[in-house]
């Protein structure tokens, strides 16, 4: 417990904040105010790397990329894990490394579950 | 904390297990995991042991609470038999979720770590909004999940605000922490931070047991889940949610009763009024269950802010007695309504459904009638006990003026309850005698045994906590 902070200790805080919201409202309004304007059919389009605009952005996706994706994201963050736990792997001694390999067990029977549900066939 | 590790290993097994060739191992084996980690539980009765580095405390309260999810959920899953008919359903993983979320729940129960009570609420929270949208077909299913989704992570983010805000004052998560600075370091500290800290939690808390003005999510989410899955969110979310207050507010924040004391003591009044009042002018009976799950937890309110040794008794029996009330009512309309609904047809969730039932299933009405006493409190069933001992409460701390309050309502609640008796006894329908599996009747049966049981011999629970 350390009671030596007082609210007011936050005020830096605050200021940053402000500065920080000034600095994105005013360049805002001043590249409004101070910026040419010139307006055109095609400049209004949203820009696709040059090619025309075809249809509407809402189209059914296949499921798969979805859970590509979201496996891709699970694993990828599950592994940062492993970096703290090798940089300090001695001090953690034996119990650290069970504990990583129960870890590393749990994530590896979810691997494999979603290998026999059959979620990477990509037909 | 037994039951925790259990429900964990077995919750992957069952993933396991769904890719067995028959599905018809998978409720057996649910059943038989629930019934091990419920007796696992009852290993600690009698000692208070921290566990995990003290971020767990495991307690003949947190038990006793334990005790009533797991058995919530043995109910709940035993009326599930359905699953197993159902071409596009995923049994596998509806069970493993279940055991999952009942993690969660333990966690929430005898957490002494704020961080614990966090990670408890989002287990069970995102488990339920998945089930909320299992009905992946059904449009009001996925339209409940998207709208339990958006509005539980909201408050879930107000409750992170919370423990910051909490932690940022007294610098710890721990509970005995807490209790010794609230009691005797506010007057150095900065009491608006701890004020903050603490409602911005009671928020959060508080929409995940559907106290008003935190419950419009409530009816339609409750409406558009499969009833199972309603049944399950009404008895083992609230329960868990009310273990958790009480531990936090009996146990770490008295020293600021005067705070919280009338924070809670106006969510009570506004739930009871605005859920009973609601309830009367439903047409659909699962919309009106959504509204009556709030008025309970209005009741359960009452003996969280007259907060006291009884509380916790009350609290205890009081959730017993409405989960075991609840599930019976929504296994009986799980029946009914997919008695009344034929091929094709979406299914009857209304009043209407009942009309007439009791004529040529006399068990049926039977079971329904003594959950709709129950939940109305009338004597000779659980339900009135619950109601008196929390009404004790409340007597005992002097908040006369909310007593007069609940008394009024609970007979506001016995208008829609009572509802739902006339259409079985005294409407004119069209049931057919209904079949149901054995398994099935036998656990609906053991619920009503248990409703009435309670309420000739409360002392059977009392007695325990």
């Amino acid at each position: 417990m350390n009671a030596a902070y007082v609210p007011s200790d936050y005020l830096p805080v605050f200021i940053q904040l402000i500065l920080a919201l000034g600095f994105i409202v005013t360049t805002m309004i001043v590249t409004h105010m101070v910026g040419p304007k010139r307006n055109s059919q095609k400049k209004d389009d949203p820009f696709e790397c040059g090619i025309p605009v075809v249809g509407d952005a809402r189209t059914p996706i296949s499921i798969k990329y979805f859970l590509i994706a979201i496996l891709f994201v699970l694993f990828d963050v599950e592994v940062i894990f492993m970096y703290p736990w090798a940089v300090n792997f001695k001090q953690l001694g034996v119990t650290g490394f069970l504990e990583m390999i129960l870890f590393m067990g749990l994530l590896l029977s979810g691997f494999y579950y979603v290998i026999r549900k059959g979620v990477l066939k990509w037909e | 904390m037994l039951p925790i590790i259990l429900l964990s290993v077995f919750g992957i097994a069952l993933l396991f297990l769904g890719f067995a060739k028959s599905k018809a191992i998978l409720l057996p084996a649910t059943l038989l995991f629930i019934a091990i980690a419920f007796g696992a539980s009852f290993v600690d009765w009698g000692k208070n042991y921290m566990y995990f580095n003290d971020m767990l405390l495991s307690t003949n309260l947190s038990i006793a609470f334990t005790a009533i999810v797991l058995l919530s959920a043995f109910m709940v899953v035993s009326l599930s038999s359905s699953f197993l008919e159902d071409e596009s359903a995923q049994p596998a993983e509806y069970y493993a979720i279940m055991l999952f979320s009942l993690v969660g729940a333990i966690m929430m129960i005898s957490f002494e770590n704020l961080i614990m009570l966090f990670v408890g609420v989002e287990i069970l929270s995102v488990a339920m909004y998945v089930l909320t949208g299992s009905d992946k077909r059904n449009l009001r299913s996925n339209e409940a999940a998207l709208k339990y989704f958006l509005m539980g992570s909201f408050a879930t983010g107000i409750m992170l605000f919370g423990l910051a805000l909490l932690y940022g004052t007294s610098g710890s998560f721990v509970l005995s922490d807490l209790r010794s600075y609230v009691n005797g370091g506010v007057a150095y500290g900065s009491p608006l931070l701890l004020y903050m800290g603490l409602l911005l939690l009671l928020v959060g808390i508080l929409f995940k047991v559907s106290a008003a003005p935190f419950h419009f999510w409530t009816p339609d989410v409750y409406e558009g889940a499969p009833t199972l899955f309603t049944a399950f969110m009404s008895t083992v979310v609230k329960t868990a949610g009310f273990a958790a207050l009480l531990r936090l507010l009996s146990f770490s924040f008295t020293g600021i009763y005067s705070f919280w004391g009338v924070i809670l003591m106006a969510v009570t009044v506004i739930t009871l009024v605005v859920s009973n009042f609601t309830a009367v002018y439903q047409s659909s009976f699962k919309r009106m269950m959504a509204y009556s799950s709030i008025s309970h937890a209005g009741y359960l309110l009452i003996a969280l802010t007259a907060v006291g040794q009884q509380s916790k008794q009350a609290l205890v029996f009081y959730s017993l007695a409405y989960s075991v009330a609840t599930i019976a009512a929504f296994g009986v309309l799980l029946v009914v309504s997919r008695h009344q609904s034929g091929e094709g047809k979406p299914t009857d969730e209304s009043y209407d459904a009942f009309n007439g039932l009791a004529r040529q299933n006399p068990l049926l009405g039977f079971i329904m009638t003594v959950a709709m006493l129950s939940l109305a409190g009338i004597p000779l069933t659980a339900g009135f006990w619950g109601k008196f001992m929390v009404f004790t409460t409340a007597a005992n701390r002097g908040i006369f003026w909310l007593l007069v309050v609940a008394v009024l309502m609970s007979a506001v609640s016995i208008y829609y309850y009572f509802r739902v008796i006339i259409a079985m006894y005294l409407r004119d329908g069209q049931t057919t005698a209904i079949r149901v599996a054995p398994f099935y009747r036998y656990v609906l049966i053991a619920a009503t045994i248990l409703t009435i049981v309670l309420g000739i011999l409360p002392n059977l629970v009392r007695s325990l906590v």
